[in-house]
């Protein structure tokens, strides 16, 4: 499988992170694989979106294609940082990015939902 | 701005013989148009007087006109002027004399001096467009053989020479130096036949980084032929009269790194400012091959820092045990990986296999630290969730977010497995009769983040085998991780016995398609029963 051209230190990232501002949070949208590349992006959304203080903190993995253990790392460092008063939510779903979630039993501690709908429901 | 009016003021320099204004009728020309009627080379004059027959030619009727080009900003009484990079011909139609002529050559003499200076601007311009391109061509890349060739190819480009060579120097695995060299506007069959340039009076210069040589006529040189066995070029060299050499030197070493030289059959065709482009290109190529050099020592650091932590199993009476670790491919994902095999008292054996988050060097540091910890942990003979539990509480205090999987599995004479999980993929189990048991999934939560590992235990007979594995196996961005887990079991289902060291090298290449783009690490062990009392 041939892999597109990632930059000259291979580690351009494929995917992307949006910051959405809703009513009632801040909904990152994460495209393509959730990697060691697109990782440190989150970091930053993730920093800047918990200045905007929403009520909840949303990241959305509905688009991505893949979660290595350095954006679960980052999942674990959102839910932890975000501070008192934000709820984080990650919306997953789909054993591609369930699997590693379980194996790992992050899904003790991060809160999963299976669409962005039900994780605005609650705010 | 362009000056209204300003056409019609030339417009008015078209006289007839008898002094007057004669009728004038503009003329858009578009660029191809302008070449024709500029009467030179290179750079027009903003304002001119073409020939009448050219200009006949192009305008019906014409007998007379001036140019003005898009450059003078200048435009009618009605604010149109040329389009860009274009130009108006004021055109008369009537027998005219030769005042516009005389002043247009007086005001052409007297602004000589400006235009002269426009044309140098215009030419540095030149220079610095096309240093910053190559440039930031050049800096933006890390592989080295592509970053020699551009090189090479910009320069030979940019100093207009018949053909260009770059020789560099790399240091190999054992510290020899030797030079490798690109060429640019000749074949490489043009330079196999001749060794490689030596320190000459010519060439010293450059590879000694003493500064640039550039010689109209290198054959008339006096350092030149002054060496044996050549006396100057080799026969059926490619003919050199121009010489231009300029040498490479690293920014941060001060080293020197190689040198271009260009050449060119006939002499006096090297300038100033090809010499200044030159160099400009050298300065940028040193910084691209010094990136490129420190990007693969980071790379050979991390790889190195991860082999030399990494131990050798020792041998275990009554196991086979094989072990492989395999740096990821491409490079920039090394490091994060381990295992390690820890012989305990009363004949009881711990296996590890783990895997840091993150890669390069802090990813093999904080290995090393998690390696150790576990180590110390399990020689004081804690139980596996009490050695995962304690690793873990160092971790947290080492950084706020680490992140670490780590299967922990003690053998025991009795033939038992006691193992842990902290987030690592399950382990499998190849019985005697052939079955598989996959076990230990998501046990707990991975060193740096989980505080409790539940422990559980398992049997592990004689003529049982026990297979422990980081996701590089399995997992790649391309593969999804229960695909890759369903592979291994059917391979390792398939595995012939006994299983060797080729044998999980073999596994390794059919499961991850031979490219594995994160580390690999493994262990597999064979319970023999033999050797224990």
């Amino acid at each position: 499988m041939t892999e597109p051209d990632r930059g000259p230190f291979g580690n351009e990232p494929s995917g992307s992170v949006r910051l959405h501002e809703v009513p009632g949070g801040v909904v990152l949208v994460v495209t393509g694989p959730l990697d060691l590349s697109l990782a440190p992006r989150l970091r930053r959304e993730v920093l800047r979106a918990v200045r905007l203080r929403p009520a909840t903190l949303v990241i959305d993995l509905s688009a991505s294609t893949f979660l290595a253990s350095v954006g679960m790392a980052e999942l674990v460092r959102a839910h932890r940082t975000a501070g008192a008063g934000v709820t984080v939510r990650i919306v997953a779903a789909g054993p591609l990015l369930l699997r590693p979630l379980e194996l790992t039993r992050l899904t003790d501690e991060l809160e999963i939902r299976s669409t962005l709908h039900d994780a605005l429901a609650e705010a | 701005m362009p000056r209204p009016a300003a056409l019609s003021s030339l417009a008015a320099l078209l006289t007839g013989p008898d002094g007057r204004p004669v009728p004038v009728e503009r003329v858009v020309l578009t660029a191809a148009q302008r070449s024709l009627l500029c009467p030179c080379d290179g750079a027009s004059p903003m304002v001119f007087v073409p020939d009448p027959d050219v200009l006949a030619a192009l305008v019906r009727g014409a007998t007379a006109g001036v140019v003005v080009t898009a450059e003078a900003g200048l435009a009618g009484d009605d604010g149109a002027g040329p389009p860009p990079g274009g130009a108006v011909a004021l055109v008369a139609r009537t027998d005219v004399g030769e005042g516009h002529r005389r002043v247009l050559e007086a005001f052409a003499a007297g602004t000589a001096a400006v235009q002269h200076t426009v044309d140098v601007l215009r030419a540095e311009a030149a220079v610095i467009d096309a240093l910053n391109s190559v440039g930031r061509r050049l800096t933006a890349q890390l592989d080295l053989d592509r970053v020699v060739q551009d090189a090479t190819d910009a320069a030979t480009t940019a100093v207009g020479a018949a053909f260009g060579a770059f020789f560099y120097n790399l240091v190999d695995q054992f510290g020899e130096s030797y030079t490798l060299y690109t060429l640019s506007g000749a074949p490489r069959e043009a330079f196999e036949r001749f060794p490689m340039p030596r320190n000459t009076a010519v060439f010293a210069p450059t590879f000694d980084g003493e500064g640039t040589v550039r010689s109209p006529d290198i054959t008339v040189d006096p350092r030149f032929g002054r060496n044996a066995p050549y006396h100057g070029m080799p026969e059926g060299h490619l003919p050199v009269r121009s010489y231009l050499a300029v040498p490479v030197i690293s920014p941060t070493s001060g080293e020197v790194l190689g040198g271009f030289f260009f050449g060119h059959p006939e002499p006096g065709r090297f300038t100033d400012r090809h010499e200044y482009l030159a160099e400009g290109i050298a300065g940028y190529s040193a910084i691209a091959l010094d990136n490129s050099r420190l990007f693969e020592r980071e790379r050979n650091l991390a790889r190195e820092l991860s082999r030399s932590m990494l131990p050798e199993a020792p041998p275990v009476a009554g196991l086979e045990i094989v072990t492989r670790y395999l740096p990821a491919a491409t490079g920039s994902k090394i490091g994060g990986d381990w295992f390690d095999v820890i012989p305990l008292p009363g004949d009881a054996t711990a296996f590890v296999i783990g895997d840091v988050v993150g890669h390069g060097v802090t990813a093999a540091t904080v290995m090393g630290q998690a390696r150790t910890a576990v180590r110390c942990y399990a020689v004081l003979g804690l139980p596996p969730s009490r050695v995962l539990h304690q690793t873990s509480a160092v971790l947290s205090a080492f950084t706020a977010s680490t992140f670490v999987t780590c299967f922990y599995a003690v053998h025991s004479a009795d033939g038992t497995l006691r193992y842990a999980n902290a987030g690592h993929l399950p382990a499998l189990l190849r019985h005697v009769d052939g079955t598989l048991t996959e076990f230990g999934e998501a046990l707990g939560q991975p060193l740096g983040v989980g505080a409790s590992f539940p422990e559980r235990t398992i049997r592990f007979g004689i003529g049982d085998e026990l297979l422990l594995y980081t996701d590089g196996l399995v997992e790649s961005r391309t593969r999804d991780l229960t695909v890759g887990m369903g592979w291994l079991r059917s391979a390792v289902a398939a595995l012939p016995r006994p299983v060797t060291a080729e044998l999980c090298d073999g596994l390794v290449a059919e499961l991850t398609g031979g490219a594995h783009d994160d580390d690999v690490a493994l262990i597999h062990v064979r319970n023999t029963g033999r050797g224990v009392a």
